[in-house]
């Protein structure tokens, strides 16, 4: 039996992000991961550093999007955490705050521009209208057919390839224990702490059971967190999502902002290597079985017309993008809330058991990690948490 | 289905496998739509010449006495829609699924075809190994020294050694020698067989006396010609400025280690032949469960005796179910050709299905006895690339990098998560060029076997298009033409029109 303070489940850009976080405030903490560090959504993503309202939140008019805002102090809390690790961490995790532009191609996509910068303003973003010929000074890879957009300067992206990884290394050096292959079979409450039983796969493909005694235990597992809840008796309303990617071959660099649209799908940026990421939130498909529930493991279906509505959609903001070959196009699955929200915060009657999942956790993952560091601390975190808790879903959630 | 078919079965690939996977199922009335990248049938081992070269008689390769006939009967196969210098991009789908849709594009676009069952018969491609040296201009891997041979008629240099360890190196060789190189050595990494192995191998080739007959010829008239033929020789390094000019031949022991000195020859292009891997990056793509398997070429496509994979719909044949000649591929392609056509139309073809085991198992034995004789020693050969070797020749990522990455992160052991660090295998060739090497050095350092490590996703499109290409990928334009010069499948239940 192994003992250690805080056990981090999941491997992925805020499993990583948070046991680096609690190894430098002096904490013990094992991180488990069943496949590989990086392996899924947090390696899968776009990589946007998003603050603005996305599409998805303001597409069904202003009072959804007045929910969504109220994400805003995690938001903002998020660019400056990502700035100080850019400086801290360098090229490893690619931090470019260069600035971000949503687009609007006609004057009712300009007026949701205008009413969305209103809300952000009103919750303390930065973020100011440009006008067809600003456009063209700033962002001249841009189509003509852009009349207006959003521009928030300290919007941009990392680097979804190695962040994590990096965070993973980090922690390491500080003295986490760092475990893949490792899965978190069970959960149970032992006293005043939490006993994790773990399977990990040995280099012969053996099978071999550990049991770790934690006080605390962190969920970071992502699209999986819905299976951690049920191992506690947790029928937790968060849904499983399958998003498509795109990305070219190396371009030389033209396009320094992060790009979106205000009246359809899309996300577009370059990457430090010269790729161009190309996403937007246009689905995939789960694997459900025949009761309908989703198939996990299975790599969701690349859907046609998600193939050819994202390559429309980014050949008609930025007509050059035509010639650049198209190498690759894949699909993750990450988790939202019915309200938009984030879910962070402690797992109602369960003390010493947190998670944070929902909504864009690779923007928000230096915040999350910070509140779960906090919290696993017994301290308070510096942002009110009351918006964003698992408890707002009720007590029905509690079957067990 | 709101759409309509474009047929019943698309096939991908119209070497040996897919043209007898094509030729049987349009026999049993199925429409059938083959896509091939290149500009007639034959696959690679029966590659024509362009239509527009001086016409000669074809003379197909020793030990195959049927291709003719069967490129005939493809060539003639005017109820099969074949559509050539067209590239299969992938496999998608729709919000309900019921049937397989398959993007291509070639020279009229981009197209989207539906069809009731896929076959992917994409045959395989040559085994890369990175030796210092390999990134310069003069080396060259065996079977593209031979389809330049074959099709464009082009001695890809005058001086050349070739070294490796398949038995194809030697057929090459005399190739070469007959129009006119300079073969200056031949390296084989392995002895040549003893005689208890040639013993052995004597269950497995009746029917095959000439293939083998074929190999012995070769090597006869390469002695007899002076061609030096080195056993037990690596080689080690590639020399020269802007081109070959120079290789490193080393001797090795069982394992294909290296004992004692180099020696240097002076060549102006070293050909490569350690053997082949199975091109199976669509049936990945398509979601199929791979298998294991080194002798056989690595990563194979995992199927049933019917040569039906893990996807419903999904069938494949020849060298991406493992690298195992032309005689096996045709029969595989027979199999899945009569596996299609027994699901679809429910004709009993159990006398046809047997025949068509009895040699597939016939070619089974005797592709065993060869894959085992000139298996690859993996590890070795990934050994041979120094620290600053590249490796992945698309993101230039050295052995060296990859090694760091695995020090850095100990918790690291798939292919996948090496590739996602460094970008070895992320580009334009998706990792064809270094999939084999990346999984041997994580399982060498990690002490996993390479069936944990795992291979790269295989991901749409499997080769890269301009962006374009795929926003036009809207429907089949020839689809309408198709559907109708072909009678419909007896018996069928389901049917998009
Ligand atoms: C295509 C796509 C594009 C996106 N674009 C953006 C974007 O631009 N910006 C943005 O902010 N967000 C984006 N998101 C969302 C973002 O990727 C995720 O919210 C974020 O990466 C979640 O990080 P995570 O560490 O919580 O989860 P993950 O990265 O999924 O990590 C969870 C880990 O937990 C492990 N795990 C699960 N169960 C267990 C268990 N029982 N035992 C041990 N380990 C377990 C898993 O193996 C996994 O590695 C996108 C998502 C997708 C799919
Ligand atoms: C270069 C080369 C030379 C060879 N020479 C010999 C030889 O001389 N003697 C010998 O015994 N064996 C040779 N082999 C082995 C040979 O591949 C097999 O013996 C036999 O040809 C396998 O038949 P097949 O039908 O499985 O595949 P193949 O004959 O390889 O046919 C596969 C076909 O699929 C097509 N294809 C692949 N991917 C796509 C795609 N995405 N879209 C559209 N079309 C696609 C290719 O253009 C090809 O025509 C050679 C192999 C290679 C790679």
């Amino acid at each position: 039996m192994i003992r250690t303070d805080v056990v981090v489940v999941g491997g992925g850009l805020l499993g990583c992000a948070t046991a680096w976080t609690l190894a430098r405030d002096g904490v013990g903490v094992v991180l488990l991961e069943r496949d590989q560090i990086n392996a899924h959504a947090s390696g899968q993503n776009a990589g946007s550093l998003h603050f603005q309202l996305e599409y998805r939140m303001v597409e069904r008019g202003l009072e959804a999007a007045q929910v969504a805002a109220e994400a805003m102090p995690l938001h903002l809390d998020a660019a400056a955490r990502w700035s100080e690790l850019g400086e801290a961490f360098g090229p490893s995790l690619g931090v470019a705050q260069t600035g971000g532009l949503m687009l609007a191609e006609t004057a009712d996509q300009a007026r949701v521009l205008e009413a969305k910068g209103d809300l952000e303003r009103s919750h303390g973003l930065d973020v100011r209208l440009l006008s067809g010929d600003e456009i063209r000074d700033v962002a001249p890879y841009l189509s003509p057919s852009i009349v207006a957009a959003a521009f928030c300067p300290i919007e941009g992206k990392a680097d979804t390839r190695t962040a994590a990884p990096a965070l993973a290394r980090a922690a390491a050096d500080l003295g986490a224990q760092v475990s893949t292959r490792t899965e978190v079979v069970g959960l149970r409450r032992v006293g005043r702490g939490w006993q994790v039983s773990t399977r990990h796969t040995d280099a012969v493909g053996n099978q071999v059971g550990e049991e770790i005694q934690a006080d605390v235990v962190l969920l970071a597992a992502g699209v999986w967190t819905q299976h951690l809840g049920q191992m506690v008796g947790l029928d937790l309303p968060i849904i499983p999502l399958a998003l498509q990617m795109n990305v070219t071959a190396r371009t030389p660099k033209f396009l320094p902002h992060l790009v979106q649209h205000a009246g359809e799908r899309l996300s577009l940026k370059q990457s430090q290597d010269g790729t161009v990421l190309i996403g937007g939130g246009w689905p995939a498909r789960l694997r459900r079985d025949a009761s309908g529930r989703p198939r996990l493991s299975e790599r969701p279906h690349l859907l046609h017309d998600s193939v050819v509505g994202n390559a429309r959609a980014a050949l008609r903001a930025v007509p050059r993008l035509a010639g650049i070959p198209l190498l690759r196009t894949w699909v993750g699955m990450t988790t939202v809330a019915e309200d938009q929200l984030p879910v962070v915060g402690p797992v109602p009657g369960r003390p010493g058991l947190f998670l944070a999942t929902g909504g864009s956790a690779f923007t928000l993952g230096p915040t999350f990690a910070r509140v779960l560091a906090d919290l696993a601390q017994g301290l308070e975190p510096t942002i009110d948490l009351a918006p964003y808790g698992p408890q707002r879903f009720g007590e029905s959630i509690d079957v067990a | 289905m709101a759409e309509p078919l474009t047929c019943d079965v698309a096939l991908v690939g119209a070497g040996p496998a897919g043209m007898m996977a094509a030729l049987t199922a349009a026999d049993h009335g199925l429409r059938v739509t083959v896509v091939d990248e290149q500009r007639r049938p034959g696959g690679q081992i029966f590659r024509q010449r362009p239509p527009e070269f001086p016409h000669q008689p074809w003379t197909p390769p020793a030990g195959y006495p049927w291709a003719s006939s069967l490129l005939e009967r493809a060539e003639s196969a005017t109820d099969i829609d074949w559509r050539f210098q067209t590239t299969a991009l992938g496999v998608v789908h729709e919000e309900r699924d019921d049937g397989i849709l398959l993007a291509t594009t070639g020279p009229g676009g981009s197209a989207l075809l539906r069809a009731r069952r896929l076959v992917i018969a994409t045959g395989a491609f040559d085994m890369p190994v990175p030796v210092p040296g390999w990134t310069l201009p003069g080396v060259m891997m065996a079977g593209a020294v031979q389809t330049l041979l074959k099709s464009q008629q082009v001695l890809a240099a005058e001086r050349l050694v070739l070294a490796g360890s398949h038995p194809l190196l030697l057929l090459v060789a005399d190739q070469l020698r007959s129009a006119g190189a300079d073969v200056a050595e031949v390296a084989l990494a392995r002895g040549l067989p003893t005689p208890r192995e040639a013993l052995g191998s004597l269950g497995a080739v009746p029917g095959h006396l000439s293939l083998l007959g074929d190999s012995a010829r070769a090597v006869a008239r390469l002695v007899a010609g002076g061609v030096r033929i080195s056993p037990r020789t690596v080689v080690t390094a590639a020399h020269g400025h802007r081109h070959v000019e120079a290789v490193s031949l080393t001797q090795v022991d069982r394992q294909w280690r290296g004992v004692g000195q180099a020696r240097r020859v002076e060549a102006d292009a070293l050909v490569l032949g350690y053997g082949f891997q199975p091109s199976a990056e669509l049936a990945r793509q398509a979601g199929c469960a791979m298998r294991w398997d080194s002798p056989a070429g690595g990563w194979v496509v995992a199927h049933d005796d019917r040569m039906a994979t893990d996807v419903p719909g999904v069938y494949a044949a020849g060298e991406p179910v493992g690298v195992s000649g032309a005689e096996m591929a045709r029969s595989q392609g027979r199999l899945a050709g009569l596996g299609v056509v027994s699901d679809l139309t429910g004709h009993n073809v159990d006398v046809e299905l047997e025949e068509a085991d009895r040699s597939a198992r016939r070619a089974r034995r005797f592709a065993r006895v060869v894959q085992r004789m000139f298996a690859p020693q993996r590890e070795a050969l990934a050994d041979l690339a120094g620290s600053d070797t590249v490796v992945c020749r698309c993101e230039l990522v050295s052995r060296g990098a990859i090694e760091q990455v695995l020090d850095a992160n100990p918790g690291m052991s798939t292919a996948n998560a090496v590739k996602l660090e460094c970008r070895s295998g992320m580009g334009p060739c998706q990792g064809r060029y270094c999939e084999t090497t990346v999984g041997t050095l994580v399982a060498g350092r990690t002490g996993r076997p390479v069936a944990q490590v795992g291979h790269f996703t295989a991901h749409f499109p499997i080769k890269p298009v301009p962006l374009s290409v795929l926003g036009e990928l809207d429907g089949d334009v020839t689809s309408g033409a198709c559907a109708h010069r072909h009678h419909r499948a007896e018996g069928s239940q389901e049917s998009g029109e």
